[in-house]
């Protein structure tokens, strides 16, 4: 059963990315199961069906492995629109990576719930969602977005305060993701935090590997966090 | 200057700046326009009763003979077309074979260059078409003259054609032997239930195919 009209979901996730928009974003659309709904994502924004609305960046991911193309083509600041089953591992990867990219999620799941705290604006379709569903939530998530860009009193925002807590300790930091290990010495790491790439001591978190997921705070990885397995 | 879409809006006010307010109105809109969607895609479903039952079946023919679909479209179109290619491939209980003729970058951009936007697809049917295919059509207005080309070219070469089309129809509906035509004139909207139509068509046509396939 499906849980009806997704309204208040589509009305947050049309305001972020029009905030988003309106600071310079990209949007980028991925759609692993159905990869021509990307396709259409992109298209809607940059060549809208109103004539004259705003052509706005948006650019297709056809890849299945996301991570690897966005965290290099995404720029600090981006969006990434994923649509998809809520129990796909390598979307809940993605999402719960992105925040080291500095990008912000949108997820359209359906299919099986996604997870409770995934940091992504999830608009959930319903387990028995099929494909018009998801394209009348992209095509709503699209006009909603025009909406509020026309409104320029709700789209500055101050400092976010986008910061995780290092579940021991409670400390605050940011997400990093280890690019790669001992460009210093054997305890230093270059990491991604927000969408740059610092040096991190990881001294207090013993043996990682690239990828992994870490709370940084004052260039000090606080501790290492589990990450979405997937093939 | 842009076009507002204050037109689709009438209740918000330009020079509202607090988020709550536009939140909860924008809430309100998206459910009325997704009951809307709902709507149209069972009221579609419904009127096209019998003029999909005659598509599936063409269709099915085709391919137990030994045809393949050829679909394509423009813009949000060419990616109805090609998730309408990956259904059919997907599809159950017989996969039906498929190619979509916007999704190949290279082809377009040459036609596009050398001769026109014109001979996009027109130009693909005649070097694809072989005797028992079927060609799709994805139109929302019905009228892009490139799909009608294109469906021309394939009635010359003696294939089967479909069309799945908003406006009631438009142009189209004189370039195809089955007209699958949603009345509405929002082009959101008509997507949407254009892709219902659709997934029940390849649904129909699949099992045709298995049946048919089996009476041999």
């Amino acid at each position: 059963m499906n849980p009806g009209a997704p309204g208040d979901a589509l009305a947050s996730a049309s305001l972020a990315l029009a905030r988003s928009f309106h600071g310079g974003a990209t949007l980028w659309c991925w759609s692993p199961t159905w990869p021509s709904h990307a396709d259409h994502v992109a298209v809607e924004f940059v060549h809208p069906v109103i004539v004259g609305k705003p052509a706005l960046p948006s650019v297709a991911v056809r890849s299945r492995e996301a991570a690897d193309r966005l965290r290099s083509a995404a720029l600090s600041g981006d969006v990434v629109v994923v649509i998809g089953d809520g129990g796909d591992l390598a979307i809940a990867d993605v999402v719960q990576r992105a925040p080291a990219w500095g990008v912000e999620s949108i997820w359209l799941a359906f299919g099986h719930p996604p997870p409770g705290d995934t940091g992504a604006h999830v608009v959930w379709l319903g387990a028995d969602a099929g494909q018009a569903d998801v394209v009348c939530a992209y095509h709503l998530l699209w006009e909603l977005t025009h909406v509020c860009l026309e409104h320029p009193g709700v789209l500055e925002v101050g400092p976010t305060g986008d910061t995780i807590s290092c579940p021991a300790c409670m400390d605050a930091g940011d997400l990093g993701e280890i690019q790669s290990l001992g460009c210093a010495n054997d305890t230093d790491a270059a990491v991604m935090v927000g969408g740059l790439t610092q040096p991190v001591d990881l001294s207090l978190v013993g043996s990682c590997e690239p990828g992994d997921l870490i709370v940084v705070h004052a260039g000090v990885a606080l501790t290492k966090l589990a990450v979405s397995v997937h093939d | 200057m842009t076009e507002r879409t204050g037109f689709l809006y009438p209740f918000l006010d330009d020079a509202v700046d607090d988020p709550a307010a536009l939140l909860d109105d924008l809430a309100r809109s998206a459910a009325g326009k997704w009951a809307e969607s709902l709507e149209l895609r069972a009221s579609s479903l419904e009127d096209l009763e019998g003029a999909l039952t005659g598509a599936a079946l063409a269709l099915a023919v085709r391919v137990a003979a030994g045809g393949r679909v050829l679909v394509f479209g423009n813009g949000g179109s060419a990616t109805d077309a090609e998730a309408f290619a990956q259904n059919c491939l997907d599809a159950s209980p017989r996969p039906i074979p498929a190619l979509c003729l916007a999704s190949e970058p290279a082809v377009l951009t040459a036609l596009a260059n050398d001769i026109g936007v014109d001979a996009i697809f027109a130009r693909q049917v005649a070097a694809h078409g072989r005797g028992h295919d079927v060609v799709v059509a994805f139109s929302t207005s019905g009228g892009s003259t490139n799909v009608l080309a294109a469906l021309d070219r394939a009635r010359a070469l003696g294939l089967e054609t479909v069309g799945i089309v908003g406006y009631g129809g438009g142009a189209m509906q004189a370039h195809v032997d089955h007209c699958l035509a949603v009345r509405s004139d929002s082009v959101h909207r008509i997507q949407e239930a254009q892709t219902a139509i659709a997934e029940a068509l390849i649904a129909a046509a699949s099992q045709h195919v298995q049946n048919l396939e089996g009476d041999r």
